[in-house]
């Protein structure tokens, strides 16, 4: 065997250069011998001199190919060859690799591609982090808002902006022409595009007459209304439009990747025209919502422009009714934390995911070259000897690393690929982006970096030791700096794993929480009907068409109830007031500010049926009551108990007091019931008490296009739909309808914890199934190496048992210690997961204990497979073993 | 070891250029014509002679051809190319500049 590796060897280090070299020399050694003859020496002796004189061909032969300029690529040829052989002789280990580090690259880059996108996109502004939003927030609304009273007077007195503007929300609008759609249309000021430093691609920006009240009307279109209604013709621009049936000049044409800071969709940019004087008289003397937005000045900083800000919100803070002044918050922050709020926690935990699972890559690779290393010690130690130069041996190694790296790296990428279309296609619409990801060429060439240098290190680490003499001549090879190093990887790996166990158990559970919780109503059967109307249409109100699509409604086949709401459980948008404003008559007010909010929903009474939630007090809403000039709710469960905590609630008497600017008598409701708490703040949030209204038909004005319909229906939505069009057509046809079902949107919900359990599960998968491809490695690589010594144990009367022992206590140490360390940084860890989790301890000992036992199973029956192996050795074969 | 490594790093080159000039010669032939041209001094053994030769070769300096040998025998005649005539002229005149002034260095130490 000594030998086949000797010639192995041998035709590595030199290589045969053509017959005419070998030629050149025989004629030089017969020159030679003739010239011995010619001086007198007879011809045997002649040829013997001649040839001691003449020494060995190799040296020669090598050195001459040496001089060849370029003559290492030709070794850099071998290098691979040689490599290549290596791995089909030891294919376990250059599968194992080789896999490792495609799971390594493949889901590191996936989901840094993935976070870049959340953490670290660019806005679609110039000089996106310049940016601010700034505002009020306070309980009821905590992403910052301004209100017309008081917005122009910081704009006009602030300091820490270059320049601010502001966008009057979302608004509905339908494109009243041919083909009638609806489309999203937001007013904004005149200075908003510039603000934000965005150009139009075709058109212009609105010039100050057309932010006039009154002004022309102007519009800019969005890049998919471009196309999708003018093919993208240049000449859009100039052209009119009827916008709820009104003519509407286009003026340009927005970027393709133009959106708004909020985020809300857009298809549809109008000047917002407001008149300034007039925001001090509507809404109560407050004006109307603004969203404000800024660029801050060059040098100036987020919490600075805060601090510069602040004498101008405590003197608004003045003008707040002083029940609920200390509820109102200045806030300043940067667009891209206001739009990632929430998607940052699960961003980062993604993030720690991932290293994690790089770092067990990482180790894995390094302990099996280590491993690999370790027993090639005798190999190189023989090279060595045979001449080749330390930087040759380096070389060598450093080529099988770097090719392992290389087929791990293309296999990462593909699977990188494939991993990213999977958390797309699985992505809640929740995370915003995500769909926009894509495979990211840095992050490709920062993982293949990561991991190439990661095998070179280890790869080489063994080559660099001076190959001792010792190694050639013992009979037992042993390398103790190495084994600790390999050990200490193994534990490292483990206590990476638990982290990733205990971080995927405790996101699994509370997913479970969250989909086996009582939301308090039915979720099957139910559809709902949108149908956003175009107030122009209706000068008289909306009432009537609801009322009359709600009669037509009933009439379709399979159509059990019918209920109308303004807003839906559990979660999305809906009304609401303040505790403390609601006042029992006969009783002293709550102190304001105290009781945080309520849930106000307008229902009508089938609401109730459609939804099933059960009445438990009182006879609830009847349809006469709905023409009663008496206002009548429901009030929640929890409401009654807070409010009537030592009475009766039916008949008592609510009343709505509202704040104009002082508290100032509303109307008065009857509490015709109570009803079952209803989840209402979405699946995890926590739930506010609830009032419902009585939706009255003697207040048309109330009516807005916010109208849900409820159907209760066994039918599919396919059967239902169609006709559902039908009939809202026959009453108005051109009004959009949209539809859904109450279980699709629950569904929707959930999906964001179910993309985060899927991808945390998946990533403590791969952790765990590489921890034990390492312990594996390494135990049975101890097992290997010790085979001699179980011989002379079993020899010596050692049973199986005892040898079983032996190998697989080392492992099962290993193990332990990694699974303590593992659980400490577990429990830390598992801090950070607290705000995604649902109804679940971040410290949940069951299922730390879980988790861990988990991994102690698989973890030992990685140890128990190659220890079992070694016990299987025949003493006599292990005793002789080389 | 073949003697021939005591001499400087490039010598050889030197010299073989050097006993190149006057015309083609095979290895052996060169390796003879340092030798007597030297007295004996200079023995270059063949583990130097065929490497340097195949260097100045792939520097472009000399060219090789197969030929027949003054006995008949097939054997590999080396020739000085243009450059390598320049080389040599270079490397000479080098050589010149260095012995004299080992020269000066050696004969300053001895009077002293």
């Amino acid at each position: 065997m000594m030998r086949e590796g000797m010639s192995k060897l041998r035709f590595l280090v030199t290589r045969g250069k053509p017959a005419e070299l070998d030629e050149e020399l025989q004629f030089h050694l017969a020159q030679s011998i003739d010239a011995k003859v010619a001086a007198g020496m007879d011809a045997e002796e002649a040829r013997r001199q001649a040839l001691v004189e003449f020494g060995g061909v190799e040296r020669t032969r090598e050195q001459c190919y040496e001089q060849r300029p370029g003559w290492w690529l030709g070794t850099v040829e071998q290098d691979l060859r040689y490599a290549l052989r290596g791995f089909r002789r030891n294919l376990a280990f250059t599968v194992t690799v080789i896999a490792t580090l495609a799971l390594g690259i493949g889901a590191t880059t996936a989901v840094f591609s993935v976070v870049d996108r959340i953490l670290f996109r660019s806005l679609p502004y110039a000089q996106d982090d310049r940016l601010v939003s700034f505002g009020l927030s306070q309980s009821l609304e905590k992403q910052e808002f301004t209100l017309g009273g008081f917005f122009f007077d910081w704009r006009d007195r602030q300091k820490p902006f270059q320049s601010v503007t502001y966008e009057n929300g979302y608004g509905d609008c339908n494109l009243t022409e041919s083909n009638p759609v609806h489309l999203h249309c937001i007013h904004v000021a005149q200075n908003f595009l510039p603000t934000l430093g965005v150009m139009p691609i075709a058109g212009r920006n609105f010039t100050p007459e057309e932010d006039l009240p009154n002004g022309p009307a102007a519009a800019m279109i969005s890049d998919g209304l471009w196309l999708s209604r003018f093919n993208r013709d240049p000449a859009a621009v100039d052209k009119t439009i009827q916008i709820d049936g009104h003519a509407v000049r286009v003026v340009g044409v927005l970027p393709r990747d133009f959106e708004m800071p909020r985020l809300q969709e857009t298809d549809i940019l109008r000047p917002a025209q407001i008149d300034r004087a007039e925001q001090n008289k509507v809404n109560s003397g407050i004006g109307y919502p603004l969203w404000a937005f800024a660029r801050l000045k060059p040098g100036v900083s987020v919490p600075e422009a805060k601090a510069e800000m602040e004498p101008l919100f405590l003197h608004t803070q003045q003008w707040i009714p002083a029940e609920i002044r200390k509820d109102f918050h200045l806030q300043v922050r940067s667009i891209r934390d206001r739009q990632m709020a929430d998607a940052y926690k699960a961003a980062w935990v993604l993030l720690g995911a991932v290293l994690a699972v790089l770092l067990i890559a990482c180790a894995n690779v390094a302990s099996l070259f280590s491993a690999r290393g370790a027993a090639r010690e005798r190999e190189l130690a023989v090279r060595s000897a045979l001449g080749a130069s330390r930087g040759r041996l380096i070389r060598q190694t450093l080529t099988e690393a770097v090719m392992l790296a290389i087929a791990g790296a293309a296999a990462g990428c593909v699977l990188a690929e494939i991993l990213l279309r999977v958390f797309i296609a699985i992505a809640p619409t929740g995370v915003p982006f995500l769909a926009a990801a894509r495979l990211d060429l840095r992050i490709v060439l920062f993982t293949v970096v990561v991991s190439l240098l990661c095998a070179a290190l280890f790869g080489i680490l063994p080559a660099l030791e001076k190959p001792r003499a010792a190694a050639l001549a013992a009979r037992q090879t042993k390398s103790g700096g190495q084994a600790r190093l390999r050990r200490m990887l193994v534990v490292m790996q483990i206590g990476l794993c638990v982290v990733l166990l205990s971080g995927a158990s405790l996101l699994v559970r509370s997913f479970w929480n969250l989909e086996q919780q009582n939301l308090g109503m039915q979720t099957r059967n139910v559809m709902t009907v949108h149908v956003p109307l175009n107030w122009e249409q209706y000068p008289n109100g909306l009432q009537d068409f609801y009322l009359r699509a709600e009669a037509a409604l009933r009439q379709i086949p399979g159509v059990t109830a019918v209920g109308m709401s303004d807003s839906l459980p559990p979660d999305g948008w809906h009304d609401g007031c303040r505790y403390a404003d609601l006042e029992v008559a006969g009783k002293p007010p709550a102190p304001a500010g105290t009781g945080g909010s309520v849930v106000w929903r307008s229902v009508t009474p089938d609401y109730f049926r459609v939804l099933q939630i059960p009445i438990v007090e009182g006879p609830g809403f009847t349809q006469e009551e709905r023409g009663s000039k008496e206002g009548f709710v429901i009030v929640s469960k929890e409401l009654a108990a807070r409010m009537f905590p030592d009475s009766n609630a039916i008949g008592q008497h609510i009343e709505h007091s509202v704040f104009n600017p002082y508290r100032m008598p509303g109307p008065v409701y009857t509490v015709a019931g109570v009803a079952a708490n209803v989840k209402n703040g979405g699946l995890t949030g926590q739930d506010d008490p609830e009032i419902y209204e009585l939706r009255s038909n003697l207040h048309p004005e109330a009516w807005s296009q916010h109208q849900f319909f409820l159907l209760e229906t066994s039918l599919p939505a396919s059967v239902v739909g169609p006709w559902v069009r039908q009939r809202v057509a026959q009453l108005d046809p051109i009004a959009p309808v949209e539809m859904d079902t109450i279980s699709q949107q629950v569904s929707k919900l959930a999906d964001r914890p179910r993309f985060e359990m899927a991808l945390l599960g998946f990533f403590a998968g791969c952790g765990l199934l590489m921890a034990v491809i390492g312990l594996y490695g390494v135990v049975s690589f101890v097992a290997t190496q010790r085979t001699q010594e179980i011989g002379v144990r079993m020899a010596l009367g050692a049973t199986r048992f005892d040898i079983l022992r032996l190998i697989a206590g080392e492992g099962v140490g290993l193990i332990m210690l990694g699974g303590v360390v593992g659980l400490g940084g577990a429990l830390a860890g598992a801090q950070l997961l607290r705000s995604l989790l649902y109804n679940v301890g971040p410290h949940d000992p069951a299922l730390f204990a879980a988790a861990s036992l988990l991994l102690l199973v698989v973890a030992i029956a990685a140890t128990l497979i190659p220890a079992r192996a070694a016990t299987k050795v025949e003493p006599v074969v292990a005793l002789r073993y080389e | 070891m073949p003697p021939s490594t005591d001499l400087l790093q490039g010598t050889l080159d030197l010299l073989i250029l050097q006993t190149l000039a006057p015309g083609p010669m095979h290895g052996w032939g060169v390796a003879q014509r340092i030798q007597q041209v030297s007295k004996d001094v200079l023995q270059i053994g063949q583990g130097s002679l065929y490497p340097a030769l195949h260097r100045l070769e792939y520097k472009g300096w000399i060219s090789s051809d197969w030929g027949s040998s003054e006995n008949n025998r097939r054997a590999k005649y080396y020739a000085l190319t243009v450059a390598g005539r320049e080389q040599l002229e270079t490397e000479l005149e080098t050589w010149k500049r260095l012995s004299a002034a080992i020269g000066l260095v050696l004969s300053r130490e001895a009077s002293s």
